[in-house]
């Protein structure tokens, strides 16, 4: 048996499983004060992940071990910088944040570290079996992450619910995934691929492929699916929440388009119509609820199940078109890249407003532009960005959305389109809000007879870093099309 | 498979089913007796010579009480329970080879039960089904004392079954590197069994023993908690709980929570003779002696090994004070479960380097 | 012609552990009754010849799992005036619409002419005595998917990591308000 290990291919998750390691360690040998070392290590690991990917993907080409069941091709390296960097700067968000509660720090590094690594392996599985498992790994950690604050009946609550829900939506996936190997007799996606075909007829596989969607939706939180997500966000740290948004929804995202684009392709007209109607519902029912919210963190869970829709509009329109599914993979990449960045930094705001307001009302954030503001403007830029406002990044974002949706062509993607650009102004709506009441609303007076405190550097980085790139790609939208075309380089695994 | 096969594998588990029922009449009375020696007392002696039918006469007493059902208890579980103790302690032993595969005519016939691939996985597996007699007695009885025991079992068994999992892991890395001609591990007892042939320099049985002494002392450990024995038997702490699990159970509902229980003494013991002291393994002098005398051997050698263990089993019982309930979760968790994990690691390296050399070399 | 008579012996039992779980109102019976469940499922693992799975399916399952589920009810306290309740109005109306609803779906399917036996994996099969043996599962194991192995161990290991720093109780009970409070 020839059996061989490309550890170049697996540095970067090598990088960030020792890391797990030797946090877990060295947690064991500090003294409370000292617990912050583990979020350096964390941080630094993290970092030193990147190494290798850059250099993979500055080499080029595809490589791909186990039977072709792990391929790192350029759409692989591309999501794990995507997931790398965004769990960055939720590490960087978390170390003033988990130093000032009480509970544990080492294990909260630990925990998210191994979120990380799993969103790294799923991004590159080509088999259900290595797909499955690093969606677990990555949704695992959070259930526990969830109820962090143990002392806070909502934190409870956040974890409860979204463990229970979790796992649920967890046994529909598998559930799917047992029917398509009963059926296709294999769980590498290019057998299955070829199994298709012949099966076509078959009611057993409508049904596997749809649980698989249900299983994926509930990670991405795409409605039907998304109950967990506000109170789960609202009861979370918020740097979990931030994490949730973006990363563990990214990794549903990736799972659901991989599986579709590399092992069901012969049967889109069966989830072709389902991703439409979820990316519709998404985007509708996320942006009328947010409308209504007052508590900040859930506008944003809101607000994060809406922008899902946006994010599945591509994919959904070029199946349903039957245009070319390659397109609409770049442009979900692009979306998916500046939503990581300028939703993270939304959050980022959010701890440091919090922190400066003590509140997570938006009625009590009141006025913040007069009393800080730096932190007014930056508020100011991520809801804009967000709300997809031209010098920022968010309006590529949008636009490459629409127009690849516009080159699918065929009625039922205008109409998706038309759903979109309501939506979008519905969105401007409450994320102005924010903005107004930052802004233009005269603070209270225990606002501004509340100290000033100087924010963690940690913080300061993650907002400086997520400004400046979202200001970056807003103005020079070519780096963030590179995303895309590389992402268009999706092996199919095999071989 | 003709019906000369068929009715080889049913007097196959028809030997080892009178075997288990005579074993234990003897063991009763030699427990009796063995804790009574070192007690200064004499024992059983009226019943039979040295009261040897003792434990016949308590058998047929027994069998003519009345069995009670309490009111309060759940009945069918309470009905139940009796054979969920007394089933898995059969299905241990049916997978531990007594003796040498004899030969008649071109049939090969192993002196074991069943031989399956996996036996001593299965065996853990019916081990640790013996638990759940315990729990759903305890429950069903509907009276505290019961319960209790039946919660202190569960606890113990769960904790004490890892440690024994763990040892038979080192057990089995072992023995993977002990058959010259099949490289790779087994979980077949008869193939374990055969691998502790020989000797080593000539005199020293090449048993698992003397390399695994290690795992050797914690796997009788746990064997002994995971048989509720002395001085693990807080399950049946007569201070504390009267009779524990059985308290309510009476007549022949009592006769086999007892039979389970000595019957899985000898289990254990017959395991730990298998897995250590090299099984049946031992001079036979083939063609010396006459061949009847040269098959049944081996089923002699394993006998005396394991009632070596069993009287070890008594020793300590009629020897050691019983364990406090924190004193014995402290022995499971922090002493025996790490001690088998540090062996294990020592055993892996130690034939890792014997096998591949040093890594960077 | 076996395996179809021990599948029909097996499978009988397994579903009637199902239904027990679900109907039983003493969970301690529910409990059993997956216990039961799951040894027959292993059967069903034995005669399709994956004895280390069966082995391992019992040990685990209705070893360990099952030991730690009874432990719990018994802990708790089997309190059944609790079971009682109904939360849903005409929860049990609407459970025995839904299950007609599920088999006239079924039956629609199967006389509709839509459905046919799903066929056993279409994909190559080796129909090898000794695939399910330990051997030839531990060669799969430790070289095709031993990253998926590994990944598990790692899941596992956040699982007992993740339990104890949430369950235990290190000094005493944080129940004040942190500061970056965003919880209203």
């Amino acid at each position: 048996m020839t059996f061989e290990i490309d550890y170049l291919a697996l540095a970067p998750e090598l990088v960030v499983a020792g890391t797990i390691i030797a946090a877990l360690l060295l947690d064991l040998f500090l003294t409370r004060s000292k617990k912050y070392w583990v979020a350096v290590l964390s941080v630094v690991g993290v970092a030193g992940g990147l190494v290798p990917i850059v250099y993979m993907l500055a080499e080029g080409g595809t490589r791909s071990m186990f039977d072709g069941s792990y391929v790192v091709d350029e759409f692989a390296l591309i999501l794990k910088i995507v997931f790398l960097v965004s769990g960055y700067l939720v590490l960087l968000m978390s170390v003033s944040y988990i130093e000032a509660d009480r509970y544990y720090q080492g294990e909260y590094y630990f925990l998210l570290l191994s979120s990380i690594l799993g969103s790294l392996v799923m991004s590159s599985s080509r088999d259900l079996i290595v797909l499955f498992i690093g969606l677990e790994l990555t949704t695992g950690p959070l259930f526990l992450l969830a109820g962090w604050r143990k002392g806070d009946a909502k934190s409870n609550e956040a974890s409860l619910k979204f463990f229970i829900l979790g796992v649920l939506s967890t046994a529909i996936l598998l559930y799917g995934m047992s029917l398509l190997f009963g059926l296709t007799g294999s769980v590498e996606f290019t057998a299955i691929a070829a199994a298709i075909p012949d099966l076509v007829s078959e009611p057993a596989l409508a049904l596997s492929v749809l649980f698989l969607i249900v299983g994926f939706a509930f990670k991405a939180s795409a409605v039907p699916f998304h109950f967990w997500a506000p109170d789960t966000y609202e009861g979370a740290p918020t740097p979990v929440a931030a994490y949730l948004s973006v990363n563990s929804k990214a990794a549903g995202f990736v799972a659901m388009l991989i599986v579709m684009y590399t092992a069901l392709p012969g049967i889109s007209e069966v989830w072709a119509p389902a991703l439409w109607v979820l990316a519709a519902l998404s985007m509708t029912v996320g942006n009328l609820s947010a409308l209504r919210q007052g508590n900040i963190v859930r506008l944003l869970a809101y607000s994060s199940i809406a922008q899902a829709g946006f994010m599945l509009v591509p994919f959904a329109a070029a199946a349903v078109a039957g245009s070319d599914l390659a397109q609409a993979f770049s442009a979900t990449v692009v979306y998916l890249v500046i939503y990581a960045l300028m939703n993270l930094g939304a959050f980022a705001v959010v701890i440091a407003g919090a922190r400066r307001t003590g509140s997570g009302d938006i009625d009590d954030w009141a006025g913040l532009g007069q009393k800080d503001p730096v932190l007014g403007l930056l508020t100011a830029l991520f809801f804009l960005s967000l709300a997809g406002i031209p010098p920022l990044a968010g309006w590529y974002a949008k636009f490459v959305m629409f127009a690849s949706v516009i080159e699918a062509g065929g009625i039922s993607t205008l109409v998706l389109a038309a759903i979109a650009a309501v939506n979008s102004v519905i969105a401007f709506y409450y994320y102005a809000r924010v903005i107004k009441a930052v802004w233009l609303d005269t603070p209270s007076e225990e606002l501004l007879a509340r100290p000033g405190r100087e924010y963690a550097g940690s913080i300061k980085l993650t907002l400086a870093i997520s400004m400046g790139l979202t200001i970056a790609i807003g103005i020079y939208p070519t780096f963030a099309t590179y995303f895309g075309e590389a992402s268009r380089v999706i092996a199919t695994g095999g071989g | 498979m003709d019906w000369i096969d068929f009715l080889i594998v049913v007097l196959r588990v028809v030997v080892v089913f009178a075997l288990l029922l005579l074993v234990t009449i003897i063991n009763v009375w030699a427990e009796r007796k063995v804790v009574a020696d070192f007690q200064n007392r004499i024992g059983p002696e009226r019943a039979g010579p040295f009261g040897m039918l003792q434990t016949v006469a308590d058998g047929l007493k027994l069998f003519f009480k009345e069995s009670i059902i309490p009111a309060r208890s759940e009945v069918g579980m309470f009905l139940l329970a009796p054979f969920l103790a007394v089933i898995p302690a059969f299905l241990i032993f049916l997978n531990i080879p007594f003796g040498r595969p004899i030969t008649i005519g071109d049939r090969v016939i192993p002196l074991q039960g069943m031989d399956v691939d996996v036996g001593l996985l299965i065996v853990l597996a019916m081990s640790s089904m013996a638990v759940y007699a315990v729990v759903i007695a305890g429950w069903s009885s509907g009276s505290k004392y019961p319960l209790l025991g039946g919660v202190r079992a569960t606890a113990q068994a769960i904790s004490y079954e890892a440690a024994m999992g763990l040892a038979m892991v080192a057990v089995v890395l072992f023995s993977a590197t002990q058959a010259a001609d099949a490289p790779g591990g087994t979980l077949s007892l008869a193939e374990l069994v055969e691998r502790q042939s020989g000797t080593w320099a000539g005199i020293i049985p090449r048993w698992n023993l003397i390399p695994q002494i290690v795992a050797f002392v914690i796997f009788f450990i746990a064997a002994i908690a995971e048989t509720n024995r002395a001085p693990f038997d807080l399950v049946e702490a007569e201070q504390e709980l009267v009779g524990g699990y059985f308290t309510e159970y009476s007549g022949m509902r009592f006769a086999m929570f007892f039979l389970a229980e000595y019957i899985n003494i000898f289990s254990m013991s017959a395991l730990t003779a298998t897995l250590f002291l090299g099984g049946w393994n031992g001079p036979t002098w083939d063609g010396v002696l006459p061949v009847w005398l040269s098959a049944l051997l081996p089923f002699v050698w394993f006998m005396i090994k394991t009632y070596v263990l069993v009287f070890i089993f008594f020793w300590i019982r009629a020897t050691l004070p019983r364990l406090r309930y924190d004193q014995l979760m402290a022995l499971g968790w922090k002493r025996l479960i790490p001690g088998a994990l540090g062996w294990l690691m020592l055993t892996a390296v130690v034939l890792g380097y014997r096998r591949f050399g040093l890594p960077w070399s | 012609m076996a395996e179809v008579i021990i599948f029909g012996l097996m499978a009988l039992p397994a579903l009637a552990g199902g239904v027990t779980v679900v109907l039983a109102r003493n969970p301690v019976y529910g409990a059993m009754g997956l216990l039961g469940s799951m040894l027959a499922l292993g059967v069903l693992y034995v005669a399709q010849l994956a004895h280390f799975i069966a082995a391992i399916h019992v040990v685990v399952y209705a070893g360990a799992v099952m030991t730690l589920f009874l432990f719990v009810i018994m802990l708790i306290g089997v309190d059944r005036a609790d079971d009682q309740n109904e939360r849903l109005p005409r929860q049990r109306q609407l459970v025995i619409l839904g299950v007609l609803g599920i088999v006239a779906t079924a039956f629609a399917v199967a006389f509709s002419g839509r459905f046919s036996w799903v066929i056993a994996a279409t994909g190559e099969r080796i129909p090898q005595a000794t695939n399910g043996t330990t051997v030839a599962l531990a060669r799969v194991l430790f070289s095709d998917w031993v990253l998926a192995f590994e990944a598990t161990a790692l899941l596992l290991t956040i699982g007992s990591a993740g339990a104890i720093a949430l369950a235990s109780r290190r000094g005493k009970p944080v129940d004040l308000p942190i500061d970056p409070e965003v919880t209203s």
